[in-house]
């Protein structure tokens, strides 16, 4: 027999599960307002807005922001092209390989992140390029390739030939299909999908690790601080920040492939 | 009159698999020209060679009497209609009908003012502004036709464009499809397996099978005088009757077919054929009954104001001279 209601031992456990996942997060932001700022200590002696202000005048967290940003939005478009054009070649033709090609797509983001590291860092060793924000960029569009790729060819799928047919029997050239019948279609794919490789891109650690030079984005910035504490509760502001900015795009990426599920489909 | 599309001797192989294995057909200019054939005959594929989604392998598909191989799809002066009617979902009815005159950069009054004439033409007035999602399948099927017919194509593509409908939707589109040809005068290039929609519509029907047309005809003749078995078993229900047969009742040593319709009950003892009433199904206007003569058996349509024999009984089977006719062997 099922019952519409969850029974009470259940709903505790859910309760706990979550609880677990999301308490440590709450806990850092309460650190980012402690008067202490040696350890962290339970429960905080005082509440001071002061580090708000401390971070604001720290010019390697701006440093490591705007490295992290300019990474991310690189590897982004990169990864829109690139990932959008790999979708539409596996969605739309026949060719020797396409089951291999699949799979080597996908592979970057099932590899363990220091592995893709190691690799790259080696590779980029071998080929002497010096390490810098390109190199970063580089490997982050390794993962970030994927993610757009994995959207998009979703969509690509269920967009029928007939249609971009339809669109060349009518008259369109192949830049008036691209313009207004597939993009539109797959508009929302790509954009959940740019945002998620932004998200992913922005706080990734590993692969940063092994592929920057000098420079450090902003994780790299707070495991940094993490270990040689120096004005502890600044690392909890940045902490609550990253947070913000990861958030709202995967809740929109989430919002927009969940409406977009009646974009294409019709005829037959 | 001249040849709207000519095909010499075209092959289109898909692996070893002939789909269109040497035709050669011409369709004349203003024709409602029907391509009938069971699926994977190769009728669809002999479509896609005049839009141009195909290219031949040999031969040559002429348009107008101009080689069509280096044209692409997009600058043939031809449109489809097609079998999913690939609607726009994003658009509404009236940027899907405007959609060929808007990338050949029509301005946008004369898109909306042409648009809606078409929409009128197909009995969709008012439905403009809706998506193509929230219309039934029937309405969607004149979206896709208005949508064709506003770039003024001397040549239309239908591909079974009516196999999506329900019966009563198919005969009525089936009428109205017949009266916007006759008004706009266009060729009419319409595949389909549905033997008597080729036959009412069309003023000439190519049978395939297995890639070759197989008889290609005004509609009374692919109907009275099929050349072979498979289009006479294809198109309607002729009786087909082997050499023994047919010798049997006093003709030749050839393969005949002979219309249920032509043929007569009458006294067993001056009969051409002899055989035992197997079965009997009524139609309504008229009773179909099958007549068996060892391992063969003919159907005999009989009007319902005729009172048919009992099962089981052995009836005399006559037929005017002529009504039979000798057909080729397949292959």
């Amino acid at each position: 027999m099922h019952s519409e209601r969850a029974p009470l031992g259940l709903k505790i456990a859910a309760f706990l599960g979550l609880a677990f996942l999301h308490l440590p997060i709450l806990l850092i932001f309460v650190y980012a307002f402690t008067t202490e700022d040696k350890t962290y200590q339970w429960p905080p002696p005082g509440f001071t807005l002061k580090w708000l202000e401390v971070t604001w005048n720290r010019p390697d967290v701006w440093e490591a922001l705007s490295l992290s940003l300019q990474v991310a939005s690189i590897s982004t478009c990169i990864a829109l092209i690139l990932g959008t054009l790999a979708a539409a070649a596996v969605s739309r033709t026949m060719f020797l390989g396409k089951e291999a090609i699949t799979l080597l797509v996908i592979l970057p983001i099932a590899l363990p992140g220091i592995i893709t590291g190691i690799a790259l860092r080696s590779a980029f060793n071998l080929a002497d390029i010096s390490f810098s924000t390109l190199t970063i960029v580089l490997g982050h569009a390794t993962f970030c390739i994927v993610v757009v790729y994995n959207n998009s060819v979703a969509r690509f799928r269920r967009i029928s030939a007939s249609m971009l047919e339809a669109s060349a029997d009518l008259g369109a050239n192949g830049f008036q299909t691209f313009r207004h019948i597939l993009l539109p279609n797959i508009a929302t794919a790509l954009l959940a999908g740019g945002m998620l490789a932004f998200a992913l891109s922005f706080d990734e650690v590993i692969v940063t690790t092994f592929t920057a030079g000098q420079q450090q984005t902003l994780p790299i910035w707070m495991l940094e601080e993490l270990v040689r504490p120096r004005q502890r509760p600044v690392t909890n502001v940045v902490a609550m920040v990253v947070v913000i900015v990861t958030f709202f795009p995967i809740l929109g990426a989430y919002y927009l492939t969940r409406g977009g599920t009646d974009i294409s489909g019709s005829g037959k | 009159m001249s040849n709207a599309v000519e095909f010499e001797r075209v092959s289109r192989h898909f692996g070893e698999t002939r789909a269109v294995d040497s035709v050669s057909m011409q369709v004349e200019e203003g024709h409602f020209f029907a391509m009938l054939g069971p699926s994977g005959s190769g009728k669809t594929t002999c479509l896609r060679l005049i839009s141009g989604f195909e290219r031949p392998e040999s031969g040559h598909v002429k348009i107008f009497g101009q080689n069509s191989e280096a044209v692409p799809p997009n600058r043939r002066p031809v449109n489809t209609v097609f079998q999913d009617y690939a609607l726009f979902p994003h658009l509404t009815v009236r940027d899907n009908v405007a959609y060929g005159l808007m990338v050949k950069g029509a301005d946008k009054s004369t898109r909306h003012r042409q648009a809606d004439e078409m929409l009128e033409l197909v009995k969709l007035t008012g439905f403009g502004s809706r998506k193509p999602g929230m219309l039934s399948g029937g309405q969607r099927q004149r979206v896709a036709l208005a949508r064709a017919l506003v770039n003024k194509p001397r040549v239309l593509l239908l591909d079974e464009p009516l196999g999506a409908l329900d019966l009563k939707l198919r005969e009525q589109m089936q009428e109205e499809l017949k009266s916007i040809q006759n008004q706009l005068g266009i060729t009419f290039i319409y595949v389909t397996h549905d033997q008597g929609e080729a036959l009412s519509m069309a003023d000439r029907v190519a049978v395939f099978n297995e890639g070759k047309i197989v008889q290609e005809a005004t509609p009374r003749e692919i109907y009275e005088r099929p050349r072979t078995h498979f289009v006479a078993n294809f198109v309607g229900s002729s009786n087909v009757l082997s050499p023994t047969l047919s010798v049997q009742s006093g003709g030749p040593s050839r393969w005949m077919s002979l219309r249920p319709e032509a043929i007569r009950l009458c006294d067993p003892s001056n009969s051409k054929l002899k055989g035992t009433l197997q079965n009997i199904r009524y139609l309504g206007a008229s009773n179909r009954l099958s007549i068996r003569f060892g391992e063969e058996e003919l159907s005999v349509s009989l009007p319902s104001t005729e009172v048919a024999p009992e099962k089981g009984v052995q009836v005399g089977l006559t037929w005017e001279e002529g009504a039979t006719h000798v057909m080729d062997e397949d292959h």
